[in-house]
């Protein structure tokens, strides 16, 4: 499903340039859980960010689905992530302004799905993940587990074929933690393919690959049994 | 989509209070005040537009100039409106209007003396609109003696409005009431209660075409006419005045012209009358396009700042948006969504604030018209346009205020974003330094415009006009007294408390003027003819008045000869050439041939100091004093504490001479206040303006220093740690937008001293624009800014730095 070959990011000031990707090649396959770690500033962050098209690669190949994808323009980039791409946010990165429902909905509301249609799959979704009571609630009335779960449910409400998570335990208790890692191995369980930036060997174990990352390069592959 | 939008600007509006008020706050005070301009300005403009053939109609101008004297008249010949419509088949109609001054109108027991009255021919009604509800307009002003009343007139006379045939006596005449008209709304230049038919006024009939005292209305048949009948007009006026001149003065039309005077008629669209025209004789005061530019200009100025504050707010919080931002584009909107998303928000709030702005400029519209002098009112004729005009105030302010937040916003890449780069989005604007630039040049601006025009109308109240206004009591009816008149002077003299008194119209306050042609020797040189004021005046009139003479003395009742004696001022002095005028001959020509048997023979007795007897903004032009009986007024200089029992005093004397006259005085200090009403008012009108425009900028200013402030929470914990004082920090914080209002007052300065120094061009006589005056704008500036920008900034100094770091 996605195959980078090659792939270097550098990131420049004034005086110093600094290396985040360098010449890293991955492949994961559809279905697969992949995990990613390493220490801070290890280029996690970084990969992450261009698998799921928001930052592009200054060199290398980027193949999503059969498709070069690395230097599309933002618009493309844009269009190809909301029909395939779902995100979850250690910050959950939820809008302040809108209730649960309507933070679900945001991305169906982009993809053009119509009224109707958005009512059922929002409700399908909230009561997969046990939140429909919490439908009308703000963000801040909510524990972070309960924020978390409500990120996840905008993630796959538009049922992507890959979900990019970056730390997705980072702001929560183990308890909500593994709430959450049973979610996502749910859902990679009934297809979707995930790609998880994490510092938590405990969370790491929930995959079926580690990749572990050093200076922007592969260095050691884990496969989980 | 556009509900979610709606929505999200809705809550996120909600959510932060404090800057959604500052917003709808400085937004729908500047959109009201802005409101209230428009319909004044929109009232300057709609002068004269009721007329339904506004476009077709003009009025015919005269200008003359002989010798060095030019005069513009806004009156005619009494022949002319006949000849055109005589001579030229274009001319569909022409009028002619005749400003009658006041009468007393007497009906049973009633006796009030009304001012607007005039003379008018049949054709007024074919050319003016002016709506007949009761009468026959084609035959109304027809007959002498017939007069056409307004409806308010009516009903204040009769109690209703079908009175043709009623009878009213104006003066001593008796006149039948042959219509009743709607009342001529206020945007006419001319506004009269009673339309007396021309043909009871013998004069009208003349046919002399060297004088000019008829206002002449032309109705073409097409609009484009009017410049075939401007190049015909000189030779129109060869054939006629050029005939009498040759019979009269002896002199071809060629000759005069040859001498380097002139004598032209020319004409001026009705729809121009009121905010172009200033001329001698106009049929009532008219505005000044000037003021209208002015307004208009602070208006968009206030607009400016308003929508300025807007984007200023809008952006500096747009680091609190961006997260929202990120997430959105990751969603997968595209920024046109997003551009959507942030215009509709300011369309929104924008819309809010124009409902609020009008409700509010409704709200002050009294205040308003009391303050501007006029009687707007918002009817469903206002609403046909005001609706529209505020749809587009709400698209084009919303989408201008709105456009750089979203534009700026919607460019965020969202990585950034949700990384956390993008939290100091403030210092980064330069744009926005700019915009702070921007709104504070235009209020010091402003600042500077109010206190010249302050300074200008202080000197005009204060100048030493040449004669001493106050403590004069003038009684404006004398001439009801007739022969009476001198009679009633010599017993108000002998009241206590009255100093002196002199009886004559011819005033530096009244409107009274009258100009004739002098010649300083025998040789009638036209080119050295002086066209001075001409004031018929008694002995009394210098030192009741309070003039100084500056040689010579004043006229005297002891001296036998003082009828052929004549007082100049130092202008006409000068204009003569006479370096010790003192008994030099002056000849006053009678009209006619302009020679010696032509002519009263005068000479000079004295040289009274000048005086100012029209605006300011006119130089002091030459005036002759002459003996004469004149009973146009009375005015009595008085020295007492007790005005009311003096008043009561000469109300007896007058009752005695005139029981069924009342007696109407007015005092000299306050007509000529209400000649400068103009110049008061928009005073006045100026500096609630910029009043409004200086407190919308603060409003914009506050919100954002505290965004300032709010952002760099961080940056003064870590100095407040490392030791720095409230005062180092609450003047680290100001600093920033202190530069920026010194940049301003670098901009706005120069303009406003050179822009100011322009408008004062328009006075001949004005005050000079001290450096105190550009220090005082820019300290008072400085001052607002600081007072604006240290209660946010000694608040942020004084937070517990523990608290600022732990939000990070």
């Amino acid at each position: 499903m996605i195959k980078i070959t090659d792939l270097e990011k550098f990131y420049r000031t004034e005086e110093v340039e600094t290396i985040a990707l360098n010449k890293l090649s991955i492949e994961v396959k559809k279905g697969e859980f992949v995990a990613i770690m390493g220490p801070s500033g290890c280029g996690k962050s970084t990969l992450l960010n261009i698998l799921g098209m928001l930052d592009d690669p200054d060199s290398g190949s980027y193949v999503f689905n059969g498709v070069e994808v690395a230097h599309f323009t933002e618009r493309k980039r844009a269009d190809l992530r909301k029909h395939n791409i779902g995100f979850v946010f250690q910050s959950f990165n939820l809008i302040d302004e809108l209730t649960v429902f309507e933070n679900v909905e945001l991305p169906l509301i982009y993809t053009g799905v119509p009224s109707a249609e958005r009512v059922k799959r929002v409700e399908e979704v909230l009561d997969k993940m046990q939140i429909m009571h919490r439908r009308n609630h703000y963000p801040q009335q909510l524990s972070g587990g309960q924020q978390q779960r409500v990120a996840i449910s905008r993630a796959v409400v538009n049922k992507p074929k890959l979900i990019l998570a970056d730390e997705p335990t980072g702001n929560l208790d183990s308890s909500n933690g593994n709430e959450v890692m049973e979610l996502l191995t749910d859902l990679n369980e009934q297809g979707t393919t995930i790609i998880m930036v994490t510092h938590s060997e405990h969370d790491a174990r929930y995959s079926h690959r580690i990749i572990r990352l050093l200076d922007g390069q592969t260095v050691v592959e884990n496969i989980m049994i | 989509m556009i509900r979610n939008y709606i929505k999200t600007a809705y809550r996120s509006l909600l959510k932060n209070k404090g800057f959604t008020i500052l917003n709808v706050l400085g937004l729908s005070l500047g959109l009201a005040s802005c409101l209230l301009i428009i319909l004044y300005v929109v009232d300057e403009l709609s002068y004269d537009r009721y007329n339904t053939n506004a476009d077709r109609i003009y009025r015919v101008n005269e200008d003359l100039k002989l010798g060095e004297n030019n005069v513009l008249y806004a009156v005619c010949m009494p022949p002319l409106a006949q000849a055109l419509k005589n001579d030229f088949p274009y001319v569909e109609n022409a009028v002619r209007i005749k400003n009658a001054g006041s009468m007393h109108v007497k009906k049973g027991a009633t006796n009030i003396l009304e001012t607007k009255i005039a003379l008018a021919d049949p054709s007024l009604f074919n050319v003016f609109t002016l709506p007949m509800i009761n009468g026959s307009p084609a035959t109304a002003l027809a007959e002498p003696n017939c007069v056409v009343i307004t409806e308010s007139i009516s009903k204040k006379y009769f109690n209703r409005t079908n009175v043709v045939g009623e009878t009213l006596k104006l003066n001593d005449s008796w006149y039948k009431i042959a219509g009743v008209i709607r009342d001529i709304p206020a945007q006419s230049h001319f506004n009269f209660d009673f339309f007396i038919s021309m043909s009871s006024y013998p004069d009208s009939r003349s046919t002399e075409w060297l004088r000019s005292d008829y206002n002449t209305y032309v109705l073409f048949k097409d609009a484009i006419d009017h410049k075939k009948l401007e190049t015909a007009l000189p030779a129109f006026l060869n054939k006629y005045s050029g005939e009498q001149m040759q019979s009269e003065l002896k002199m071809s039309m060629a000759a005069f012209e040859k001498g380097g005077s002139f004598f032209r008629l020319n004409l001026t669209p009705l729809t121009d009358i009121h905010l172009k025209s200033n001329r001698t004789g106009e049929l009532g005061p008219n505005g000044t396009v000037q003021y209208v530019y002015m307004f208009s200009a602070i208006a968009l100025f206030i607009l400016l700042i308003a929508c300025v504050n807007f984007m200023n707010l809008s952006t500096a919080r747009s680091a609190n948006r961006a997260r929202e931002v990120g997430v959105r584009k990751v969603l997968g909107s595209s920024k046109k969504y997003l551009i959507a998303q942030f215009l509709t928000e300011s369309i929104l709030v924008t819309l809010v604030a124009t409902i609020i702005a009008f409700i509010t400029a409704i709200a002050l519209l009294p205040a308003f018209n009391q303050l501007s002098g006029k009687e707007i009112a918002i009817n469903s004729q206002t609403l046909t346009w005001l609706i529209p005009v505020l749809l587009a105030i709400v698209l084009i302010v919303g989408a201008m205020a709105g456009s750089y937040p979203a534009f700026y916003l919607s460019a965020f890449q969202p990585i950034d974003v949700l990384k956390g780069k993008l939290s100091a989005g403030f210092k980064g604007s330069g744009l926005r330094g700019f915009l702070v630039i921007m709104q504070f040049s235009i209020s010091i601006f402003l600042i500077i415009g109010t206190l010249v025009i302050y300074n200008q109308l202080n000197y005009i109240q204060t100048k030493n006009l040449g004669y001493n206004r106050n403590q004069v009591l003038i009684v404006q009816n004398t001439f009801e007294l007739n022969n009476q008149a001198k009679v009633f002077k010599q017993e108000i003299k002998q009241l206590p408390g009255v100093i002196n008194a002199t009886l004559t119209g011819f005033l530096p306050t009244s409107n009274w003027k009258n100009t004739s042609i002098f010649f300083k020797d025998a040789a009638f040189d036209q080119k050295k003819a002086l066209f001075p004021q001409t004031w018929e005046v008694d002995e009394d009139y210098i030192k009741t008045l309070d003039m100084k003479m500056a040689s010579g003395r004043s006229f005297s009742s002891q001296m036998l000869t003082d009828s052929s004696g004549i007082i100049i001022n130092e202008s006409a002095a000068k204009f003569l050439g006479l370096k010790d005028p003192l008994n030099k001959p002056l000849y006053r020509s009678k009209g006619g041939k302009q020679d010696i048997s032509n002519s009263k023979e005068y000479h000079v007795i004295g040289v009274v100091k000048d005086f100012n007897f029209s605006s300011l903004r006119d130089v002091i032009s030459p005036v002759v004093l002459v003996l004469a009986h004149n009973t146009g007024a009375l005015s009595i200089r008085v020295n007492t504490k007790n005005l009311p029992a003096l008043l009561s005093q000469m109300k007896e004397k007058w009752k005695a001479l005139s029981p069924n006259v009342q007696m109407n005085f007015s005092f000299m200090d306050q007509d000529f206040d209400a000649s400068y009403r103009t110049e008061q008012r928009v005073g006045k009108i100026f500096i609630v303006f910029t009043s409004l425009a200086i407190i919308i900028a603060c409003l914009g200013l506050f919100g954002l220093a505290a965004y300032a402030a709010e952002q760099r929470t961080k940056e003064i914990g870590i100095r407040k740690i490392l030791g720095a004082s409230v005062a180092v920090i609450a003047g680290l914080l100001s600093f920033d937008f202190i530069k920026l209002v010194f940049i301003a007052m670098l901009i706005s300065l120069p303009a406003g001293w050179f822009l100011m120094n322009k408008w004062l061009q328009d006075f001949a006589y004005r005050v000079n624009i001290q450096w105190w005056v550009l220090a005082l704008a820019g300290f008072t500036a400085i001052l607002i800014a600081l007072i604006t920008i240290s209660f946010q900034s000694i608040k942020a100094a004084l937070s517990n730095p523990v608290n600022s770091l732990r939000s990070e």
